[in-house]
C-alpha cells in the first residue's frame, strides 16, 4: 500500500512545488541532473574498469586496513559510496569476500564519501561550474557513442562529471534566487529539538534520493546561500549519513545471508556514528572550530567547516567501531542465520543477475562448483562407496573391492531436492543475466558454465541408471558379474579423483587441457570392457541377459565419465577469461579422441 | 608506409572487434606456449623413465598434447588470416 502510494504522492508534491515556485523547479532539476550524473558515472566506472575494480577488490581485501583503504580510495575516486557498497554486497554474496573485509570496505567508504563535501565546499561553490560542465558533457557524449569499451567508459565518466557539475550549479542558482524572495532561515530551529528534527529531514531526503552525496550538495548549496543555519546543516549531514544505508539495505534484500549481514553492519555503523554525533554535536562543533582555525579555514566559511565536521564525525565512528569489529561480526553471524536447507538453494546467486558482471560470472561458477560437489557425493553414494574415497589416498581398486554393501541412499530424492533445484536456480539466473551482457566473452563463459552444470546433471542421471543393475548384481553370487561392475565403479571413481587432483593442481593454467588425457583413458577402458564382455559371453561365464545389462551400463559409465570431465574442464580452470576460452577452443572433442584411438600410428607419425 | 602503419595502429586502438581479435590471438599463443613447455617437460621425464606403465602413461599424454597443439596452431593460423583481412 505504502509502496503503491509513495510515487504518486512524490509526483503530486513535486508538481505542486513546480507551480508554486520557479526556484523550487531549478533546485529539483539540479538534484535530478546531479543524480543522473551519478548514474552515468557509475555506468562509466563499471564499463571503464571492465572487471578491473573487481580484480582490485579481490587483491586488496585480505587485511582490514587494506579493505578500509580500498573503501576510502574507491569512494573518493568514484564519488559514490553506493556503488562501492553494492559491489561489496555482490562480492560477499559470491563468496569472494569475508564479512569482516566487507565491513572494512564500508567503514572506508563512509570516510571516502566525505571527500565530496570537501571538493564542493572548497571549489564547487566558488566558481562557475557550468563553464567546466559544458565541454565535459560534449566530449563525454561524443565518446559514449564510440564502439571501444574503454572510450565508451571514459565518455560515461566525463559526461557523468559534467552532469554532476551542472546539477550543483543549478542547485546553487536555485538557492541564491530563493534567498532574494523568501528566507528559509526563518524556519531554523535551535537546540536539540532542532538537531533531531533536521537529522530526521536529512534521513528522509537521502532515503528518497538514495544518495547522501546529493543531499550533502543540497545542504552545502543551501548553507552557502544562508538559507539554513550552520547548526541545522550539521544535523542534516548527520541524517544523510544514516539515510544512505537505504541503498545497501535495498541491494541486500535479494542477496545472501552475508549480504544481509553487511547491510545491517552498515546500518549499525552509521546509526551509532549518527547517535554519537547528535549526542556530542556541540563538542564536535567546538572541535571543528578549533581545527578550522588550526588549518586556516575562515571562521565564517561554514561550508568548509561542514566538510570538516563531516570528516570528523565519520572518523569518530570508525575509531569507536573498529575495536568492536569482531564483536560486530559475531553478533551479525548470530543474529542473521542462514536457513536450513530442505530444498537446495543457491548460496552465491543473489543481488540481481548481471548487476556486477565479473562477480556474477564468478558467482555462477562457484554455484556450479557447489552443484558439482553435491553431485560427486550423490554419484559416490550411488556407486555404494564411502564418500571418503574422493580424498583418501588408498588405491581405488582396494576401496572398490572392499565396498560390498549397498548404500541405501534415496538418490532420486537427492537428485530432485538438491541437484535439480540448484541447477534450476543456476539456469534461471543465467537466462535472466544474459541480456545484460554486452561483453561477448562473459556471455560465452556464462554459457559454458551453464553447459557444465548440464553435464553434471547428466552424469548423475547416468549413475541413477547404472545403480539399478549395480545394486542387483552386488547381491549376486556370480563373481564375474561383480568383477565387471567393480571395473565400472573403479573407472568413475578414478575420473572423479583425477578431476579432484586437477582442481588442486598447482599448475593451474594447464588444468583444463590436462583433463583431455582422461578422455582418452575413458575411451580405452570402456572399449576394453566391451571386449572383455564378449570374452565372458563366449566362455559362458555370464548369461546373455546380464551381458545386455552390462553393455548398457558400460555405455552409462562412459557417458557419466565424459560428462564429469567436460564439467571439470570448465569449472576448475582458474586462468583468466581469455585463456579459458582459448583452452576450450583447443580441448579435444569426442571425434578427435576416437580418431586418435583408431589411427594410433598416424597420430604417432605426426 | 609509416602513415599506413600508424593508421592501422589507430584502428587497433579504436576498434572493439580488433581488440577482441588481438586478445584472442594473444591468449591462444600463450596457451600453446604453455603446452609446448609441458610437452618438453614430459619428453624429458620420459627419457629417464624405466617403468613400462609410467612410460605408456606419459606417451599417451604426449600424444594428447600433440593433438591439442596441432588443433591450436590451426586455429591460430585462422585467426591470423582473419586479422589480416580486418586490417585491410
Amino acid at each position: 500500500m505504502l509502496r503503491k502510494t509513495f510515487l504518486p504522492v512524490i509526483f503530486l508534491l513535486l508538481a505542486y512545488g513546480f507551480t508554486v515556485s520557479a526556484d523550487f523547479k531549478t533546485i529539483t532539476a539540479g538534484v535530478a541532473i546531479f543524480l543522473f550524473g551519478m548514474l552515468a558515472l557509475e555506468e562509466g566506472f563499471k564499463t571503464f574498469t571492465a572487471g578491473g575494480l573487481e580484480k582490485m577488490l579481490r587483491a586488496a581485501t585480505n587485511k582490514l586496513w587494506k579493505s578500509m583503504t580500498f573503501g576510502v580510495l574507491t569512494t573518493a575516486i568514484m564519488q559514490s559510496s553506493s556503488l562501492v557498497s553494492v559491489i561489496t554486497i555482490s562480492f560477499l554474496s559470491a563468496g569472494l569476500l569475508e564479512l569482516a573485509s566487507g565491513i572494512g570496505i564500508i567503514f572506508g567508504a563512509n570516510l571516502g564519501t566525505t571527500t565530496g563535501a570537501w571538493l564542493v565546499a572548497g571549489f564547487g561553490l566558488k566558481v562557475n561550474l557550468s563553464a567546466y560542465a559544458m565541454p565535459m558533457l560534449v566530449f563525454g557524449i561524443v565518446l559514449v557513442f564510440q564502439q571501444a569499451k574503454s572510450l565508451k567508459g571514459a565518455g560515461y565518466v566525463l559526461a557523468g562529471l559534467g552532469f554532476l557539475l551542472l546539477g550543483i550549479q543549478y542547485m546553487k542558482e536555485g538557492f541564491d534566487s530563493v534567498g532574494q524572495t523568501i528566507d528559509l532561515a526563518e524556519y531554523a530551529m535551535t537546540g536539540y529539538p532542532g538537531v533531531l528534527a533536521f537529522a530526521g529531514i536529512g534521513i528522509a531526503a537521502t532515503v528518497i534520493m538514495q544518495s547522501s552525496h546529493a543531499t550533502l550538495i543540497l545542504i552545502l548549496a543551501a548553507l552557502a546561500s544562508q538559507q539554513i543555519s550552520y547548526e541545522n546543516a550539521l544535523a542534516l549531514a548527520i541524517g544523510s549519513n544514516v539515510g544512505t544505508t537505504i541503498t545497501a539495505i535495498i541491494a541486500s534484500l535479494g542477496s545472501s545471508t552475508n549480504g544481509k549481514r553487511l547491510a545491517v553492519a552498515h546500518l549499525i555503523f552509521n546509526t551509532v556514528t549518527g547517535l554519537l554525533a547528535i549526542g556530542g554535536i556541540y563538542q564536535l562543533m567546538a572541535a571543528v572550530e578549533w581545527l578550522s582555525r588550526y588549518i586556516g579555514i575562515a571562521s565564517d566559511n561554514y561550508t568548509l567547516q561542514l566538510a570538516v565536521f563531516h570528516t570528523i564525525f565519520n572518523l569518530l565512528g570508525i575509531v569507536v567501531m573498529l575495536p568492536l569489529m569482531s564483536v560486530l561480526v559475531k553478533f551479525l553471524e548470530k543474529a542473521i542465520v542462514a536457513d536450513e536447507i530442505e530444498i537446495e538453494r543457491p548460496i552465491y546467486l543473489s543481488g540481481g543477475p548481471g548487476d556486477i558482471r565479473d562477480a556474477a560470472v564468478e558467482a555462477v561458477r562457484k554455484e556450479s562448483i557447489r552443484l558439482y560437489d553435491l553431485a560427486a557425493g550423490v554419484i559416490v553414494d550411488g556407486l555404494s562407496i564411502n564418500r571418503d574415497v574422493l580424498v583418501s589416498e588408498q588405491k581405488v581398486k582396494r576401496v572398490v573391492k572392499k565396498s560390498t554393501d549397498v548404500i541405501d541412499e534415496d538418490i532420486d530424492d537427492l537428485y530432485e531436492r538438491k541437484l535439480k533445484a540448484l541447477y534450476g536456480a543456476i539456469v534461471e539466473y543465467v537466462i535472466n543475466s544474459r541480456g545484460g551482457y554486452s561483453d561477448g566473452r562473459l556471455k560465452e563463459e556464462l554459457n559454458a558454465i551453464r553447459q557444465a552444470g548440464q553435464h553434471v546433471i547428466e552424469a548423475v542421471k547416468g549413475v541413477k541408471h547404472l545403480r539399478k543393475n549395480l545394486n542387483r548384481f552386488m547381491r549376486s553370487d556370480n563373481q564375474y558379474t561383480m568383477k565387471e561392475y567393480n571395473r565400472l565403479r573403479r573407472l568413475i571413481i578414478t575420473v572423479l579423483r583425477e578431476i579432484e587432483a586437477t582442481r588442486m593442481s598447482a599448475r593451474e593454467s594447464k588444468s583444463a587441457l590436462s583433463l583431455d588425457h582422461l578422455k582418452l583413458e575413458i575411451e580405452e577402458k570402456t572399449r576394453e570392457f566391451g571386449r572383455g564382455l564378449d570374452d565372458l559371453i563366449r566362455k559362458e561365464r555370464i548369461d546373455v541377459q546380464t551381458a545386455t545389462s552390462l553393455m548398457n551400463d558400460i555405455s552409462y559409465c562412459r557417458e557419466t565419465c565424459w560428462d564429469l570431465v567436460e564439467a571439470g574442464t570448465v569449472l576448475f580452470s582458474t586462468s583468466d577469461l581469455d585463456e579459458k576460452i582459448a583452452m576450450r577452443t583447443i580441448a579435444l572433442g569426442e571425434d578427435e579422441i576416437v580418431e586418435m584411438m583408431e589411427n594410433p600410428d598416424a597420430e604417432a607419425a605426426r | 608506409m609509416k602513415a599506413d602503419n600508424m593508421l592501422a595502429k589507430l584502428k587497433d586502438i579504436l576498434s572493439a572487434e580488433r581488440h577482441a581479435q588481438l586478445e584472442k590471438y594473444a591468449s591462444l599463443k600463450k596457451v600453446l606456449k604453455a603446452l609446448r613447455d609441458e610437452k618438453r617437460r614430459l619428453e624429458w621425464v620420459l627419457e629417464s623413465e624405466t617403468n613400462d606403465a609410467a612410460q605408456h602413461e606419459i606417451s599417451s599424454r604426449l600424444k594428447v598434447i600433440s593433438k591439442q597443439r596441432r588443433k591450436g596452431l590451426k586455429v591460430l593460423q585462422e585467426l591470423k588470416t582473419e586479422r589480416e583481412k580486418t586490417r585491410k
